[in-house]
């Protein structure tokens, strides 16, 4: 049996491979050479890479699918050769395109696959199922159906519940979402990324989608041939730091805009902007605007944000107020992400993103400039 | 009097229905010998199909070879077999037929058990494994039952055909259905003949209707089609709804609302 993590002397790696290499009989070149990598406890771990680089191999070694020929593999703490194959599997889930559910069981039936291994009462595994299905969102309707009478996404989501029936701590993916068209994969990400942050368990996946890799991942292992790590890191260290040609390669094109679609306003120092208040005289907007080289300003009345208008429209008013601000279209809050911001401010006339909390209440603005000079200081 | 009216007063007669040689018991010992001869088939060729599916190696060559056996005719063992079957002790008629119809039913058995077992989606079994099913497990409750409906099917071939053949029986004294088309044949007796013709033909018949029943009751899962009729049907219904993008009907896209 697999001990739990205190007893690992190596810290808080759930996953540590120390060496691990794979040579497949008659193949010259190792699928997996020298490859030490410890995956922390509640991480998302994607590894990534061109096809034959030895990522979907090395996935498979976690759980003995495939056996290393040199290298010691740990999880939470235990050699995985000192545990017996199947008692090893049934602590470790594991989902694969939905093709791998099993077509002559009903979806209860393969939901209840581990648990029934592991010989849990009737009971027990009913409760079980029902609460997974809630989990991944399932109809129960569906239960007494069969793999072949449920959608790609269905299945999918049945996949994960299957996985996780035993509540093992460990879950690996082999690109679980490759089968199924982009609308409903882009869903089941975020569905993935909302279980996750529930369920905080240890998942590897692969994929050989780079943006896939950049959306899920905590950590996102780039894989060369051979099965030699190009680059390990947070999503956002390796498109702000790509370690070499190569993985600025994978990495692809409009690998700014990538970063921007990883970070959120909150990332950003926020600045007033420009902006001034409904009792300012014009001449106080004015000479704001000249000094900002700016033909309009927004205007505030206390913490609301009221619009804009143009320098012209101050001309023959008392106070900004008196003219009528036109509404800015579009405002972002502090979760949207740096690239939908960027795309209010170029749809903008004012090119501009005007930032509201929840309450609609004024937080700031974001310039073309603020938001690069953000991501180049994170 | 015709072949036709002969044959209707054949099957009318109460005598031939009863007794030794009648049509009640003949049947009877014709389904006796094929029923063994079918068993052992089936013990003789399942296990090594099993196994060579399991291990998906060398099957192929194991079919080749098996599938010999068919190029020998059943007539032929049959002649082969009856002296052999004399002098250990296991007489005429039953023992004797036994052999040839187990020859002829191991093929089918062998290539349709090898394929089914082989055939099973190796991503299937490989997540099987992955789940922590030992080898046993993946083997009896994923490989197997899986392989169910070409299983089902081999056995229906082969008992089809050996049931047939079992008429053969009656050259080396079995009494059984195939007496009477000899009987027939000997005595210029056209009704009795074509009698014992349609009795085997009916009891083949009605063998294979046994056999699709039964796989069908058998392999629920296969009468469900995925994205085929009844998915369709409980989209039209209102009992389940689409996922996005998903294809419901042969030119019917979901809109996006994108």
């Amino acid at each position: 049996m697999i001990e739990q993590a205190v007893t690992d002397p190596h810290g808080s790696a759930a996953i540590r491979l120390v060496g691990v290499e794979k040579r497949f009989p008659g193949a010259t070149e190792p699928a997996v050479t020298d490859l030490h990598l410890d995956i922390p406890e509640g991480q998302l771990c994607v590894f990534v890479g061109p096809s034959g680089c030895g990522k979907t191999t090395t996935l498979k070694m976690i759980n003995r699918l495939v056996e290393p020929t040199a290298g010691e593999i740990h999880v939470l703490g235990t050699e995985i050769r000192s545990v017996k194959r199947p008692q090893l599997r049934r602590q470790i889930g594991y989902v694969i395109q939905q093709i791998g559910l099993f077509p002559h069981k009903t979806i209860a039936e393969n939901i209840a696959t581990v648990p029934k291994l592991l010989k849990w009462d009737r009971a027990r595994v009913r409760e079980r199922v029902d609460e997974l299905v809630e989990l991944v969102g399932l109809d129960r309707e569906m239960l007494r159906r069969y793999p072949a009478e449920l959608s790609g996404g269905q299945q999918q989501r049945v996949g994960v519940a299957r996985a996780l029936a035993a509540d093992p701590p460990i879950l690996l993916m082999d690109e679980p979402y490759s089968a199924v068209d982009p609308v409903v994969r882009g869903r089941l990400q975020d569905e993935l990324l909302d279980l996750q942050r529930r369920l905080r368990k240890t998942i590897v996946m692969v994929t050989h989608d780079i943006d896939e890799a950049i959306k899920l991942g905590d950590q996102v292992v780039i894989f060369e041939t051979g099965g030699i790590i190009a680059q390990s890191g947070a999503p956002d260290d390796l498109l702000a730091r790509p370690a070499s040609p190569f993985v600025e390669s994978f990495l692809g094109n409009e690998r700014g805009l990538k970063r921007l679609a990883l970070l959120t306003v909150a990332d950003i120092t926020l600045t007033d902007g420009l902006v001034v208040d409904v009792s300012a005289a014009p001449s106080e907007a004015l000479a704001l605007m000249t000094a900002k080289a700016s033909d309009w300003v927004g205007v505030r009345d206390g913490d609301r944000l009221l619009g804009w208008v143009w320098s012209s429209d101050l001309e023959g008013i008392v106070r900004v107020g008196d003219a009528t601000p036109k509404r800015f279209r579009s405002a972002v809050g502090p979760t949207t992400s740096l690239r939908e911001v960027l795309d209010a401010i170029v749809n903008s006339r004012t090119r501009v993103a005007v930032v509201l909390d929840d309450t609609d209440r004024y937080l700031g603005m974001i310039t073309v400039d603020e938001l690069s000079e953000g991501i180049g200081s994170s | 009097m015709g072949a036709l009216e002969e044959t209707w007063q054949f099957f009318t007669t109460s005598d031939n229905w009863w007794g030794n040689r009648g049509i009640a018991q003949r049947t009877w010992v014709h389904v006796q010998v094929s029923a063994l001869s079918l068993v052992v088939a089936a013990l003789l060729a399942g296990p090594p199909a099993i196994l060579f599916g399991h291990f998906r190696r060398g099957g192929t060559l194991a079919v080749a070879v098996v599938n010999l056996g068919r190029a020998v005719p059943s007539f032929g063992v049959l002649a082969l077999v009856l002296p052999l079957s004399i002098q250990f002790g296991f007489g005429l008629g039953f023992w004797p037929t036994v052999v040839p119809l187990v020859l002829l039913g191991i093929p089918p058995i062998f290539a349709n058990t090898y394929t089914g077992v082989r055939s099973a989606d190796p991503r299937v079994v490989e997540a099987a494994r992955a789940m922590g099913l030992t080898r046993r497990q993946t083997l009896t409750q994923v490989e197997l039952r899986l392989a169910t409906p070409l299983i089902i099917t081999g056995l229906r071939v082969s008992a089809v055909q050996i049931i047939a053949t079992a008429t053969l029986g009656a050259l080396v004294g079995l009494s059984a259905l195939g007496s009477f088309i000899t009987e027939g044949l000997a005595t210029f007796d056209d009704g009795r003949m074509i009698a014992g013709g349609l009795l085997v033909a009916i009891l083949a018949i009605g063998t294979e209707i046994a056999f699709t029943i039964t796989e069908r009751v058998l392999t629920p899962w296969s009468r469900v089609g995925g994205q085929g009729p009844t998915r369709r049907r409980r989209l039209r219904r209102g009992e389940d709804s689409p996922e996005p993008g998903e294809v419901t009907g042969p030119n019917v896209k979901v809109e996006l609302g994108l």
